[in-house]
C-alpha cells in the first residue's frame, strides 16, 4: 500500500529522503513580489528514508514558501515541487534534499537562525505526510 | 418596504458576505483540504500564526487569483494604472513604486539603535573587518528614479541639480565617519550628461528595477580604478576576455505587476551583455573562494551573472578588470542584513581576505528585508 506522502519524486529526487515535523515558523514569510528568496525552517526528523542527516532537529531551505509546493518551481529555482500547499507547524512533510543549500540556490536566504551553526538543506521536493 | 423585499435585501447582503468564504471553503473540502479558515482556530493566535493564516487565505483565494489580474488589466486598459507595484513613466518607461516612495516619501525620524540606523550598521560591521586587517569599500546603488528621474516625469530635469536623491547624505555620513563610500550618483549623473539618451543604451533598463550590461561594465571599470587608486587592490595575472552579445529580458516589473495586459504592451526589451571568459581555458568566468576580495550584494550582483546569460554581470566584470577572481555572496533584496547573517554562517569565506565591497540598493536604506541588524562576525 503506498504510504502517505509519498510519490516517484520525493522517493527518487535527491540525495536524501526524510519524515520531519515542522517546529516552528519563526516569523511571517516576507512578501515574494520582488524577490523570491529561499526561508530557513526548523524541522524534528522522524524518520530518515534515505541518505544521512547530521542530528536529529535540522534546518532546511524552502524556496518561495508563500507558495504551493506544486507551483514554486521557477527559472531561478530549479527542480522543485511537491504535494504540499502551505506551511504549518506541527505538520509533518516527507521531503527530498540536497545538501547543502549554498550549492543549490544563489539568490536570497532569509536565515533566523544564523547564529545556529549546522548544515542548511535545500528542500527539492516536499509533500505532506500528515497534519 | 414590504417585509418580503426586506428579507430579499437581507438575503442579498448575507450572500454577498458569504458566498466567498463558504464556496472556498467548499472547494477546499472537495479538493480532500481542510478548510483554511479552520487555521485561525486550531493554531496559537499570535501575531506569526496570524500573519501566516492572513496571507495563506489571500494566496489561496481561488477567486482573488482568477479575478484580480482581469480587473488590474481593465485598470490599466482603460487608466494607464499598472497596479500598486508599478509607476507608468514616460516613453515606455516603468518603475518600482518602493523606488520611488524611498526618494519622495518623508524619511522617518532618526533613530541611533538598530536595526533602523544604517551608518550604525555600516560602520559598526567597517570596524568588525577592519579588527581583522580586512578593508571595506560600501556601493550604495542608486534605484532608477535616481538616475532617470526624467523618464518617470517631465518635471524632473537630469541636468538640474535640485533633485538629490536621501542617500547623498548616508554616503555624506559614512565618509565622515571614515568609511570608505563610493558614490554612482555623481558616475551616472556625469555619464548622463555626456551622452544624449538616444545616443547610448540607456544604464538601466525601461521596464525593469536593474541597470543595463553597458553600465555593469562601466561601473565594475570605475570600482576597480577606485580599489587600485587605494591600493586595496593589486592587479592579478588571469587574462579574461569578453563576448558581446544579446539577449531578450522580460523586465521584473512587469512580472511583479502581474497585470496581463502589460505583458502585451510591453515586448521583451533587449539587452546588451559582455560574457567574461578565461581566455587561456575559454571558460565563463567563476569565483574562487580563495580570492582575498569577497563582494556582498543584491540583485544588482545577480543580473548577468548568475541570471542569463551568466558570468556577463558586475562580478564577472570587476574580475576581469583586476585580472583576478573574486569571492562572492549574493542576497536578492537582503544586503542590508540577510548577506552579513549568511557571512557570519560562512566564516570560511573570509579566510584570508583584505577587502570586501558591499553593495545594496539605496531603497533598501529604509525597506532592506530585516533592517540594518547588527550581525556577529564568527568568531566575533
Amino acid at each position: 500500500m503506498k504510504q502517505q506522502g509519498t510519490d516517484h519524486e520525493v522517493t527518487t529526487l535527491g540525495t536524501i529522503e526524510i519524515s520531519a515535523r515542522l517546529l516552528e515558523i519563526p516569523e511571517p514569510f516576507p512578501p515574494n513580489d520582488l524577490y523570491n528568496y529561499a526561508y530557513i525552517l526548523k524541522y524534528h526528523v522522524i524518520k530518515v528514508h534515505r541518505g544521512n542527516v547530521d542530528g536529529s532537529d535540522i534546518f532546511v531551505a524552502q524556496y518561495n514558501p508563500l507558495k504551493p509546493r506544486s507551483s514554486a518551481r521557477d527559472e531561478f529555482s530549479g527542480k522543485i515541487g511537491g504535494s504540499l500547499e502551505a506551511f504549518r507547524v506541527g505538520d509533518v512533510h516527507r521531503m527530498a534534499l540536497e545538501a547543502s543549500v549554498d550549492d543549490y540556490w544563489m539568490g536570497g536566504i532569509i536565515d533566523m537562525y544564523f547564529k545556529q551553526a549546522g548544515i542548511r538543506y535545500w528542500a527539492v521536493w516536499t509533500n505532506l505526510e500528515s497534519k | 418596504m414590504s417585509r418580503r423585499f426586506q428579507l430579499l435585501f437581507s438575503g442579498l447582503f448575507l450572500a454577498t458576505i458569504f458566498i466567498v468564504p463558504l464556496s472556498q471553503a467548499g472547494l477546499e473540502i472537495y479538493q480532500g483540504q481542510l478548510p483554511e479558515f479552520f487555521d485561525v482556530f486550531t493554531r496559537v493566535p499570535k501575531r506569526v500564526n496570524l500573519r501566516t493564516f492572513e496571507t495563506n487565505i489571500e494566496n489561496r483565494s481561488v477567486y482573488a487569483t482568477a479575478v484580480r489580474p482581469w480587473i488590474q488589466s481593465l485598470l490599466f486598459m482603460a487608466l494607464r494604472d499598472p497596479g500598486e507595484k508599478a509607476l507608468l513613466g514616460r516613453d515606455g518607461w516603468l518603475f518600482y513604486t518602493p523606488d520611488v516612495r524611498y526618494l519622495v516619501e518623508n524619511k522617518p525620524a532618526e533613530s541611533d539603535t538598530e536595526p533602523e540606523n544604517p551608518v550604525l550598521a555600516i560602520t559598526t560591521f567597517s570596524r568588525q573587518l577592519s579588527q581583522r586587517g580586512i578593508h571595506l569599500i560600501v556601493l550604495p546603488m542608486p534605484g532608477k528614479p535616481s538616475v532617470y528621474p526624467d523618464e518617470l516625469t517631465h518635471r524632473a530635469h537630469m541636468h538640474d541639480h535640485d533633485f538629490a536623491s536621501p542617500t547623498r547624505e548616508l554616503i555624506s555620513s559614512l565618509q565622515t565617519a571614515g568609511v570608505e563610500t563610493m558614490d554612482l550618483y555623481e558616475t551616472f549623473l556625469s555619464l548622463r550628461q555626456q551622452h544624449r539618451l538616444d545616443a547610448v543604451e540607456p544604464y538601466y533598463l525601461a521596464q525593469d528595477t536593474h541597470w543595463s550590461g553597458t553600465a555593469v561594465r562601466i561601473i565594475a571599470h570605475v570600482v576597480a580604478r577606485r580599489l587600485l587608486d587605494l591600493g586595496w587592490a593589486q592587479t592579478g595575472s588571469t587574462e579574461y576576455t569578453v563576448n558581446s552579445m544579446y539577449l531578450r529580458r522580460r523586465g521584473d516589473i512587469i512580472r511583479m505587476a502581474s497585470v496581463p495586459s502589460l505583458t502585451q504592451t510591453f515586448p521583451a526589451e533587449e539587452v546588451h551583455c559582455f560574457q567574461v571568459f578565461d581566455k587561456e581555458t575559454r571558460n565563463l568566468y567563476k569565483d574562487d573562494a580563495r580570492s582575498a576580495i569577497l563582494l556582498l550584494g543584491d540583485s544588482f550582483f545577480r543580473m548577468y551573472e548568475t541570471d542569463e546569460p551568466t558570468s556577463a554581470g558586475f562580478i564577472a566584470h570587476l574580475a576581469r578588470e583586476l585580472r583576478t577572481p573574486l569571492t562572492s555572496i549574493v542576497n536578492d533584496g537582503g544586503a542590508s542584513t540577510l548577506v552579513r547573517q549568511q557571512l557570519s554562517r560562512r566564516s570560511d569565506l573570509l579566510r584570508g581576505k583584505k577587502l570586501v565591497i558591499w553593495e545594496f540598493v539605496e531603497r533598501d536604506i529604509r525597506f532592506g528585508t530585516d533592517g540594518w541588524k547588527y550581525v556577529p562576525l564568527p568568531r566575533d
